[in-house]
Parts: C-alpha cells; structure tokens; sequence
C-alpha cells in the first residue's frame, strides 16, 4: 500500500513536471496555469462538487475495467456499454410514466441491463465459439457507436432539435440536484461500495481474483471457470452501463451525439494506473476528474487549451506505470543485493 | 463495368492503410511483441502528414515528416516496454490515448481549428499513371492510376515476406517471437531486435498514416484512424502474422468498406458505417471455428 501511495505521488509530479515543461516550450506561464487548473477543480465548494460530479462515469467505467482485468477477461468494451446503458436509461426514460422513487431505480437498473446485454454479446461469443473478447469488445464498441447513433437520428430523434439528439426523458427520472451537489455521486459511492464488497469479501470475489491471478491454480482449486467468466462480463458492463446511464440522468436529461465522449477510454487508463485495485481507481478516477474538470477553468483565463489534458492524462499514465515497473526492479535488487552480502559474510 | 471497377478500386483504397499497419503489426507480433499501438502510430502519422505536406507544400515532406512522427510513437514505446519494461498492453493502451490527446491538442494549437482541419494548401499524395499499363482495356483504369502509396504497398508486402522468410533478420525476428532465451544465448541481443521490428513498425505506420490524410481524403479529423489500427491487429491475429494472408485479408475488409459505401442507397448510412466491423466479427468467427478444428 505505501509503495503504491508512493510510487503514485512521485508518478503525478514527474507528469505535471513533464506538463510543465511542455507549457514553457510553448511559452505558458506553468504556475499560472496549474493554479488556475486546481483553483477551478478542488478550492471551494462548488468546484468541489462539480470535480465529484464529474468522477461519476470515470470512476465507474474504471471501476468495470479495473474488476474485469483483475478476473481475467480483458473487457475493453466499456465505451460500447455506456453508450448502450446510456440509450436503454433514455428510452426507459422517454416512454415510461412513473412517480420518481419507482423511475429512477428503473431507469438506473435498465441502464445496467443494457451495459450487461451488450457485453452479454463478447462473452457468448467467447463462451460458444471462443473468440477473444479484447478484439470482440473493441468491434462491440464501434458497432454500439454507430446503433446509438442511428436511434438518436430516426426512431428516437428530437423533431425540434437541430442535430441527432432524444426529446428530455420524464422529470420525475432526473437525479435530484441539492445546491450544487448531484446525488449521481450517491449512486457511484453505493455501487462502489457493493463492487467493493463483492470483490474483497465475498467468495465470488475471491474465485474471481484467484482466476485473474492464475486460471489454471483455479481450476484445479474446483473454480467454475467458464461461469465466472460469464458473470463478470455482465458485471462489468453493467457497471459501465451505469455509468452511461447515470449521465443521461443527471447531466442533459437526454441522449445526445457524443454522449460518452471519452469517459470509458479514461476509466481504462483508470484502471491501468491504479493497477486495477478498487481504492485506487476511486483516487485516480478523482484526481482524473479533477484534471478535466479544472481545464475549463485553465482555457477560460489562460491561453493553455483544454486538449492539453489529455496529454497530461497520458503522461501521467506512462510514468506512473512505468514508474511502478522501475520502483520494484529497484527494490526487488536492492533485496536481492543485501542477501547476497549477508551469505558472503 | 463502372461499378465493378469502382467496387475494386474502393476495395484497394480501403485495405491500404489496414494492410500497411498490419504488416507494421506483423514484423512485431513475429519478434514477440503484444504491440496493439498501431491505432496511435497511425493516427499520429496521418496528423503529421497533413502537418508536412502543409508547411513544406510538398507531399513528400508529408510522407516523411508521418514516417517521423509515427517513429517518434514507436520510440516512445521501445523507451517504456523494451527498455522500461513496462507491461506492452498498458503501453499500448496509453500511447494510443496519448496519441489522440496530442493530435487533437496539437491540431488546436496549430491550426487553431476543432473537429477537422482541411485546407487547399495541403498538397495529397499523387497518383500515378504507367503509361502502357492504362491502354489494357479493363484491368487499365486499376492497374493504373493508383495513388503512389499503394503501388508502395505492392512492394512491401512482397519485401516484408522476404525479409522474415528469407533473411538472417528474419530468421532472427522468429527466433526472438518463438524463443528468446535462446537467441539471447546465441550472441543475438532478442531486445535489439523487437526494438528493430518497432522501428519498422513506426515506418509502416507512418505510411498508413500518409495514406489516410494525404491519399484517402486531403484533410485531418479528430480520431480519424477510427479502429483501423484494431482492425489490422485483428487481421495479423487472423492469419498468424504471414504477409500474404495479411494481404487477402485486407482486401476482404476493403471490399466490405466499398460495399458499406454501395449499400448506402438502400440504408441509413450508420448501418453500413457498421460493415467492416461486423465483418471483422465473422472472420474472427471463422478463424476460432479452424482453431477448434486443428486443435480437435
């Protein structure tokens, strides 16, 4: 744990160090620009709850990736599912006519059956026919771009909109908002919590780690490979699809082109960094949306363009694992060296 | 008969830029490298082909400066899994993310436009006509008349089959892919050579690249690699890394990008935008069907 909290500090400053120089390069001001970065994301309240509100779809695409790379399968499906659980919540939302405490649990479970369908479909094609899910998922994904696309022009398209969009869903499924803070992060927390539980205490987890360690261990241990496989595809997507979900319900209240935007693809690199644990993709998740969320803040008074931190993301992303890889070779010697002087003495 | 040509002609254009990747992919899936940064090499040789061939009005200044940029991924990348050993799939997974952040980060800063950027100052890639080739009375308007990239193709895909059939690099680029302990232990350093299948990676990425932004069409958009990089490492997966499969294979994705285009009167156009990836399914269906039939 402290190695990691570590490795991970040093990680982030050698990034902003990085970011840094990049700005002087192009001739910024770096202490301008990440004070005005942070000032925007995280001094006062209603950054605060703007960066929280935004972590939602990253901590929880990250949170899909981190649990499915811990398990085994390489689910890179995760754009595809938001998508598709951000489609099945606005539909739900569009044609369903209930009083607020029954619609938004529907809606929230539809957003998560359809994120489990749609990687329902990667792993049956898996279970019958074994196809691998890494390149399955990624057609999933382009395929799924295209679906939400089509149902956002034609069948469920704003007559009165300009460009693809879905008429606002029922106001009784819209998250409720107290000042500034939007109750999807309660959701996020609680399905944290669950996911956390799930993977950590319970023996589906336990089965579930043991086979992402070492699969064949498992199998001889008596675990039910193929079915675990199952289950934590559709766990998975359903908590991707949540994520899809969650941000037609707080955010515009309708599917619009270009919902997902980057969402999954940074819960990926979530996972990545945190080196799928569930603590620290909530942390990166955080620090994550801290980032994107202060970019507003950064273009508005300096000439620094929000694209910038993307950049910065990837950065991050290489030096920390890199870092990681490097840290333990270093430590793992550093060991290996001091037996070696104790068995010469 | 116009159709039929066009058909084709949408089919080579449409392969070129997954079988140049895919044949980048397949010099490192032979040397052991899990190298799913096409997409990115790609993405970022087409940004600085556009780049090039706009500040040095030159198409050839294009295709360099790709070739540069997508070296500088493959750099990149031979710093962090080859010399770092960093795990190649997180490698991968973020240069591919990096290259898009930069790309489009790099388009606002330079162009100062969002989305795409197309202008008549960008010189495309020519095409070429051999004369005695264009008089054959069907096969003229295709053996002819090609842009220079694809005719650059042509050639590599026959150089790549020699070189890792025919060549000592060859043999030695196997050998690190099949068992590097004992390349290693033969005096032949197996880094060296995954750092060289990189390198040839970056290049033909470039091109890829050049192909995309200066040949297919003559301007820049976000993301414009859009999955072609997965495609092509769906492809060298299918056809175990040999270059002519690769080149088949290509050709069937091309063929299905050209019928997405032809169906187009018949359907919204979100559904044929659909087909090459739905193709890429199948194949991969087919493929898991004949594993299943050697292995049994």
């Amino acid at each position: 744990m402290q190695r990691k909290l570590i490795s991970g500090i040093i990680g982030i400053l050698i990034a902003l160090l990085i970011g840094a120089l990049i700005m002087l390069v192009q001739g910024y001001n770096p202490i301008q620009t990440y004070a005005a970065l942070f000032n925007f994301s995280l001094f006062g309240f209603y950054p605060l709850a703007t960066t929280l509100r935004n972590s939602v779809p990253l901590i929880l695409t990250g949170l899909s990736a981190s649990v499915a790379f811990a398990s085994g399968p390489v689910n890179l499906g995760q754009p595809g599912q938001l998508l598709i659980g951000a489609l099945f919540a606005t539909v739900g939302g569009l044609y369903l006519d209930l009083p607020a405490f029954l619609l938004i649990p529907v809606l929230i479970l539809l957003s998560m059956l359809g994120g489990a369908l749609w990687s329902g479909v990667a792993a049956m094609l898996r279970k019958w026919f074994n196809m691998d899910e890494f390149i399955t998922t990624l057609m999933l994904n382009m395929i799924a771009d295209f679906f939400t696309y089509w149902a956002i022009s034609y069948p469920f398209f704003d007559r009165s909109a300009y460009s693809p969009m879905t008429p606002q869903i029922n106001t009784n499924g819209w998250l409720p908002i107290w000042g500034e803070f939007n109750s999807n992060v309660i959701v996020m927390v609680l399905a944290f919590f669950v996911i956390y539980l799930v993977f950590n205490r319970l023996t589906a987890g336990y089965e579930w780690r043991i086979t992402g360690h070492n699969s064949l261990f498992a199998r001889l241990g008596g675990i039910k490979i193929d079915k675990n496989y199952v289950t934590v595809m559709l766990v998975t997507g359903a908590l991707a699809g949540l994520a899809g979900g969650l941000v037609v319900m707080a955010g515009p209240h309708r599917f619009l082109k270009g919902l997902g935007a980057n969402y999954a693809w940074d819960g990926v690199m979530i996972a990545v960094v945190a080196n799928n644990g569930l603590i620290g993709t909530l942390l990166y998740g955080l620090f994550f949306s801290a980032l994107q969320t202060g970019s507003l803040g950064m273009e508005l008074i300096t000439a620094v363009p929000r694209e910038f931190i993307q950049v910065l993301q990837a950065v991050t992303v290489l030096v920390i694992v890199a870092g990681r890889g490097y840290l333990d070779i270093l430590i793992d010697k550093t060991i290996a060296r001091q037996k070696a002087r104790e068995r010469a003495t | 008969m116009n159709i039929i040509t066009g058909l084709i002609n949408g089919m080579i254009s449409g392969a070129t830029p997954i079988l140049l990747a895919a044949l980048g992919g397949t010099f490192t899936f032979y040397a052991g490298v899990f190298n799913i940064a096409m997409e990115g090499m790609m993405l970022t040789g087409a940004f600085f082909a556009v780049l090039g061939s706009y500040y040095f009005d030159s198409w050839l200044m294009g295709i360099v400066c790709a070739i540069i940029g997508s070296l500088m991924m493959a750099l990149i990348f031979i710093l962090f899994a080859v010399t770092l050993k960093t795990d190649e799939f997180v490698t991968g997974i973020a240069l591919n993310l990096f290259a898009l952040g930069a790309t489009t980060y790099m388009m606002r800063q330079i162009f100062n436009v969002k989305g795409a950027f197309s202008n008549p100052g960008i010189v495309p890639i020519p095409r070429i006509h051999i004369p005695l080739l264009a008089k054959i009375p069907i096969l003229g308007n295709i053996l002819s008349g090609q842009n220079l990239i694809i005719y650059i193709t042509v050639l590599v895909v026959i150089l790549s089959a020699f070189i890792i059939f025919k060549t000592r690099f060859g043999l030695r680029l196997r050998a690190a892919g099949y068992n590097a302990p004992s390349l290693d232990s033969s005096g032949v350093s197996s880094a060296k050579i995954r750092i060289w299948s990189l390198i040839i990676c970056g290049v033909l990425c470039g091109l890829a690249g050049a192909f995309l932004s200066l040949g297919y069409v003559t301007l820049f958009s976000e993301n414009m690699s859009a999955g072609r990089g997965w495609i092509s490492l769906a492809a060298v997966i299918l056809v175990n890394g040999n270059p002519w499969g690769i080149a088949l294979i290509s050709l069937l994705f091309g063929f299905t990008d050209g019928l997405g285009l032809l169906l187009q009167q018949y359907m919204p156009s979100q559904f044929t935008s659909m087909v090459p990836y739905v193709a890429t399914l199948i194949a991969l269906y087919f493929y898991s069907i004949q594993a299943r039939k050697r292995k049994a």
